[in-house]
C-alpha cells in the first residue's frame, strides 16, 4: 500500500510542479539554515573529554586580595600550582602553562622554527589520555628532579625528523639540548579544553617539557598573565613568587569520596596559606569544575551561536507554516478528485495516509535539499571567514538529523490539511462536477 | 470604495488560509526585526575607525633565542635596518598591535594625595619610540611627539612621558587639557608619567572591550627576548618585505626566528570575524525569510484566484473594472499584513526583551519592527499584484459558462 501511495504522491507532485517545488524549497531552506547553525553550535559545544569528562577537574583558587577581583580567576599562581602537587588525594594531577621555543636540530642547515610548548608534569599525558606513537612520557622522577627531556607531537616529528622514530634523539629548544622521550600520535582536542585562555579552538602545543625545569630554565609565559596587584616582576624568581595568575591546574578524581576528600584538602590548604599571609579574603575558597562545567564557565559556546540556533528554529517554524498554507491550498484544490475516490469506496484512513505519504515525500526531498544547502553554506562560510575546520565540518549526525527533522516537520504541517481533505463530505464535491 | 466589508466577510468565510498567513507574518516580522537590529548593531561595531593606515601598517615578531643577546642594542640595530629598507615609511618596536586581540592593558592612578587617589579607566599600553605616530599613521591633535633623546630602553616601568588617545583624555580629565597632566603607572606617587600629546584616535587590541578607544603610548623601547615590530610601508610591498626583512635581520644575527607578518587590515578581519559571521548568517536568514514569505503569499493568492474564478467572472460581468479586482486582492492581503504586522511588532519587542535578558544584547529599537512592517507592505504589494493582474484578465464570460 505504501508504494502505491508513494506512486500517487509522485503523480500528484508532478501535477502541480510549481506549488510542490515551492514547498520543497520552503522546507529545504528552513532545514538548511537550521542545520547550518545547529552544526556550528554542536561542533562548538562538543565535550572533547568524552566519558572522562566527569573525572577531570580544573582547580580555581580565590587567592586575590580584598576589594580586587570579584570573581574566581580561570588560572592560579605558580606558587599554588607548585604547592597543590603535594596533595595525595588525586589519582593524577598536573600544573601547567604555555610557553614557546625556537626549535633547532643537529642539522646546521635547519632554519629555526618557533613553536608553542606546554610546561607540565608527567601526569598530563595520562590525565588527558594523550596517545603515543613512539616512546612515552618522562619518568615520574623527572617531576621532582628536573631533566632535559621532551615529548613532541607527530606533526613536529614529521617536520623535523621526517616522521621516523626520533626517541633518544636531541632537539634544541632555545639552544638547550633536550632528549626526546616520546612522540605523541596526532592529538588535538577541540575545544582545547585543558587551556582555553588563548583561543578555545586553537591547536594543541607540539612540544611538552617538564614543569620542574621552569625555575632553572625560566620559561616565559606565552599565555595570559593576570595580576590583581602591582608587584615587582623584573626577575623570574619574582615572577614565581608573585601573586600573578598564569598557571592552570587539573586533577583526576574517580569517585565522590575522592572529590569530597580533595575539597577538604583544598580548604585546609587555604587555611595554611592564610597563616602565611596569603588568601586575604575571609571567605576565600577553592572551586573545582569538571570538563562540562569548565566549558560552561569559559563560555566556549559563544552567545551568538545560541541566538542563531534560536532564530533559525523560529525560521523553520515560518517555513512550516508557509508549507501548511500551501498544502492546504493544494489539497483543497484536489477535493473533487478525492470526492470521487471517497464515493467509489476509499476510506477516510486511506485518504489520510495517502496524503501523509505525499507530505512525507515532500519533507524528505526538502531534507535532502536542505542538507545540500547546509553543506554549501558551511563551505561558503568557512572559505570566507577562515573558520576552524572543526566548526564547519558537517557532523555525521546531521546526515540523519536533517531528513528526520524535515520529515517530522512536514508530517506535523501535513496533519491538518490531510485531516481537512479526508473529512470533507464527498457529495459536496461530486455535485459541482 | 475599498470594499472592506465584503473583503472581511470573504476572509471570515474561509479562515484557515488567512490565519496561517497571519501566523507566518507575525513570526516573520518578529524574526526580521530582531535580526536586522542585531545586524545593524554589528555593522556599527565593525565600522568604528581605528585611526590607522590599516593597509600600510603590518606587524611581525622577532624571537632572539640566544640568552646572551643584548636585547636593547639588538633591537636598536634592527630598527635601523628596518628603517633603511626600501619602501619602509616608518618602523618602531612595540608592546602590542592594534586590533590584534593580544597586548598590554592596565589602569593608572590619579590624584592629589594618597587618600584621594583614584583609578583611571583601563587603557591599552603601546611602548614605542618617536616613530610610533608616523608608523601607525595616527593624527596628533594636541601637544607634541616624543623627541628621539627622550626614548628609554629596557624595562617598561621606567616610562615617564606619554601620549594618550583623545577618548582616554576625555574619560580621565574631562574638558581639561590633557597635555601637562600626570598619572602614575603604579600605585599613587610611583612611576609618574607626564602627558605630552594627544592623538585623535588610537584603538587597543580587543574589539569587544568597552575601553577599545582608550590607548596610551609610553616612551620605552622594550628589551625582551620577544620583540614585536610595527612597520609602515607603501601599500602592496608586504609580499616583498616578508622576504627582505628576515633576510636583512638574519644578516645581522642568525640566532632568531622572524615570523608572523600580518597587516592591520588582516588583524581587523580576524578581530571582527565573529561579528561579520553573525551579520552574514543573519542577513542570509532575513533575505531567505522575506523570499519565503513573499513566495508563500503569492502562492496563496494564486490559489485564491483559481478558487474564485467564477466569483471574479461574475463580478466582472456585473460591471467591476480590472482595477477593482486587483484592489480587492490587494486590500484583502493588506488587512492580513497590517494585522500581522502590528501583532508581529509586539511579539518582536517581547522577543527582543527575552534576548536582552538572556544575552548581552541592547534593547531593541522600535524603528526596526516599524520599518520591517513597512517593508512587508511593499513586499505584499509586489507578491499580490503580479498574480492579481492575471485574475483581472479573467473574462466575464467565464461566469456564464458553467452555470
Amino acid at each position: 500500500m505504501f508504494f502505491y501511495y508513494l506512486d500517487l504522491a509522485w503523480r500528484s507532485i508532478k501535477k502541480t510542479p510549481f506549488l510542490s517545488l515551492l514547498m520543497v524549497l520552503a522546507i529545504s531552506i528552513g532545514i538548511g539554515i537550521t542545520i547550518t547553525t545547529l552544526n556550528i553550535y554542536q561542533m562548538a559545544s562538543i565535550n572533547p573529554a568524552g566519558e572522562r569528562s566527569s573525572k577531570l577537574f580544573e582547580v580555581r583558587l580565590w587567592s586575590q586580595g580584598i576589594d580586587t577581583w570579584s570573581r574566581l580567576n580561570q588560572q592560579i599562581t605558580y606558587q599554588d600550582g607548585f604547592n597543590l602537587r603535594k596533595s595525595p588525594v588525586p589519582v593524577r594531577q598536573t600544573p601547567m602553562f604555555m610557553t614557546g621555543f625556537a626549535v633547532q636540530t643537529d642539522d646546521p642547515e635547519f632554519t629555526p622554527v618557533l613553536e608553542n610548548a606546554r610546561v607540565t608534569d608527567r601526569d598530563f599525558f595520562g590525565l588527558f589520555s594523550v596517545p603515543f606513537l613512539y616512546g612515552g612520557a618522562w619518568d615520574k622522577q623527572v617531576d621532582s628532579e628536573p631533566a632535559y627531556q621532551v615529548v613532541i607531537s607527530e606533526e613536529l616529528n614529521k617536520q623535523v625528523f621526517a616522521g621516523e622514530n626520533s626517541v633518544g634523539k636531541t632537539l634544541y629548544l632555545n639552544r638547550k639540548p633536550y632528549q626526546i622521550v616520546g612522540v605523541t600520535k596526532t592529538w588535538n582536542p577541540s575545544p582545547k579544553y585543558y587551556d582555553v585562555n588563548n583561543g578555545a579552538f586553537n591547536d594543541a602545543e607540539k612540544i611538552f617539557v617538564p614543569y620542574s625545569l621552569a625555575p632553572t630554565e625560566e620559561y616565559q609565559s606565552w599565555g595570559n598573565n593576570q595580576s590583581w596587584r602591582n608587584e615587582p616582576m623584573d626577575t623570574y624568581a619574582q615572577r614565581l613568587a608573585s601573586e600573578a595568575h598564569w598557571n592552570q591546574y587539573w586533577v583526576e578524581l574517580d569517585n565522590p569520596e575522592q572529590i569530597r576528600a580533595y575539597e577538604e584538602w583544598l580548604a585546609n590548604y587555604i587555611e595554611q596559606q592564610k597563616l602565611l599571609g596569603r588568601f586575604e579574603m575571609p571567605d576565600a575558597k577553592a572551586e573545582i569544575a569538571d570538563v562540562a562545567q569548565w566549558l560552561k564557565v569559559n563560555k566556549v559556546v559563544p552567545e551568538d551561536n545560541k541566538i542563531l540556533v534560536g532564530l533559525s528554529a523560529l525560521f523553520l517554524i515560518v517555513c512550516l507554516v508557509n508549507m501548511l498554507g500551501l498544502l492546504l491550498a493544494k489539497f483543497l484544490k484536489r477535493a473533487p478528485e478525492i470526492g470521487v475516490r471517497r464515493a467509489i469506496g476509499a476510506s477516510q484512513t486511506q485518504i489520510f495516509s495517502q496524503h501523509m505519504v505525499e507530505v512525507g515525500l515532500i519533507g524528505f526531498c526538502g531534507g535532502v535539499l536542505g542538507l545540500l544547502w547546509a553543506w554549501g553554506s558551511l563551505s561558503l562560510l568557512s572559505a570566507h571567514f577562515e573558520l576552524e575546520d572543526a566548526l564547519t565540518q558537517l557532523g555525521y549526525s546531521m546526515w540523519v538529523l536533517a531528513p528526520s527533522i524535515a520529515i517530522i516537520a512536514a508530517l506535523l504541517a501535513g496533519i491538518y490539511p490531510a485531516w481537512r481533505i479526508c473529512s470533507t463530505n464527498p457529495s459536496v464535491h461530486l455535485k459541482s462536477q | 470604495m475599498l470594499q472592506i466589508k465584503p473583503i472581511l466577510s470573504t476572509l471570515m468565510r474561509n479562515k484557515s488560509g488567512p490565519i496561517l498567513l497571519l501566523i507566518q507574518i507575525i513570526l516573520s516580522v518578529s524574526i526580521v526585526a530582531n535580526a536586522s537590529f542585531i545586524i545593524s548593531e554589528r555593522i556599527d561595531l565593525m565600522s568604528r575607525d581605528s585611526g590607522l593606515a590599516e593597509s600600510e601598517v603590518f606587524d611581525f615578531r622577532v624571537y632572539n633565542f640566544n640568552p646572551e643577546t643584548d636585547y636593547g642594542a639588538q633591537n636598536g640595530r634592527d630598527m635601523t635596518t628596518l628603517r633603511n629598507l626600501p619602501g619602509v615609511i616608518g618602523a618602531t618596536s612595540t608592546s602590542m598591535t592594534p586590533l590584534s586581540g593580544g597586548g598590554w592593558m592596565s589602569v593608572f592612578t590619579l590624584g592629589e594625595s594618597e587618600e584621594t587617589a583614584k583609578e583611571t579607566e583601563g587603557a591599552a599600553i603601546y611602548y614605542g619610540d618617536e616613530q610610533m605616530l608616523k608608523t601607525l599613521g595616527v593624527k596628533l591633535i594636541a601637544g607634541r611627539n616624543f623627541f628621539e633623546e627622550e626614548i628609554l630602553q629596557g624595562s617598561p616601568n621606567q616610562a615617564n612621558l606619554g601620549i594618550v588617545s583623545q577618548a582616554f583624555a576625555k574619560a580621565t580629565w574631562g574638558d581639561e587639557p590633557a597635555v601637562g597632566q600626570v598619572f602614575y603607572a603604579a600605585d599613587f606617587g610611583q612611576e609618574p608619567v607626564e602627558i605630552i600629546g594627544v592623538v585623535e584616535t588610537l584603538q587597543g587590541a580587543w574589539v569587544n572591550n568597552s575601553s577599545l578607544e582608550n590607548s596610551v603610548i609610553l616612551n620605552v623601547e622594550l628589551a625582551f627576548p620577544f620583540t614585536k615590530f610595527l612597520v609602515r610601508a607603501e601599500e602592496g610591498t608586504l609580499a616583498q618585505l616578508k622576504e627582505a626583512i628576515p633576510a636583512a635581520l638574519h644578516r645581522d644575527n642568525r640566532e632568531r626566528v622572524v615570523s608572523g607578518f600580518k597587516l592591520i587590515s588582516e588583524h581587523r578581519k580576524s578581530a571582527y570575524r565573529n561579528h561579520e559571521l553573525m551579520a552574514t548568517v543573519l542577513s542570509m536568514m532575513v533575505i531567505l525569510l522575506l523570499l519565503i514569505t513573499s513566495l508563500g503569499l503569492a502562492g496563496m493568492v494564486m490559489f485564491n484566484i483559481e478558487r474564485r474564478t467564477k466569483q471574479i467572472g461574475t463580478r466582472r460581468a456585473l460591471g467591476a473594472k480590472k482595477r477593482d479586482i486587483i484592489s480587492f486582492f490587494l486590500v484583502e492581503n493588506y488587512i492580513i499584513c497590517i494585522v500581522g504586522g502590528v501583532i508581529g511588532a509586539l511579539v518582536a519587542v517581547q522577543l527582543g526583551q527575552q534576548l536582552m535578558s538572556l544575552y548581552s544584547l541592547p534593547q531593541l529599537e522600535l524603528i526596526y519592527p516599524l520599518s520591517t512592517v513597512a517593508g512587508l507592505i511593499v513586499l505584499t504589494t509586489i507578491a499580490v499584484i503580479l498574480p492579481a493582474r492575471k485574475a483581472a484578465r479573467i473574462s466575464p464570460a467565464i461566469a456564464t459558462r458553467s452555470v
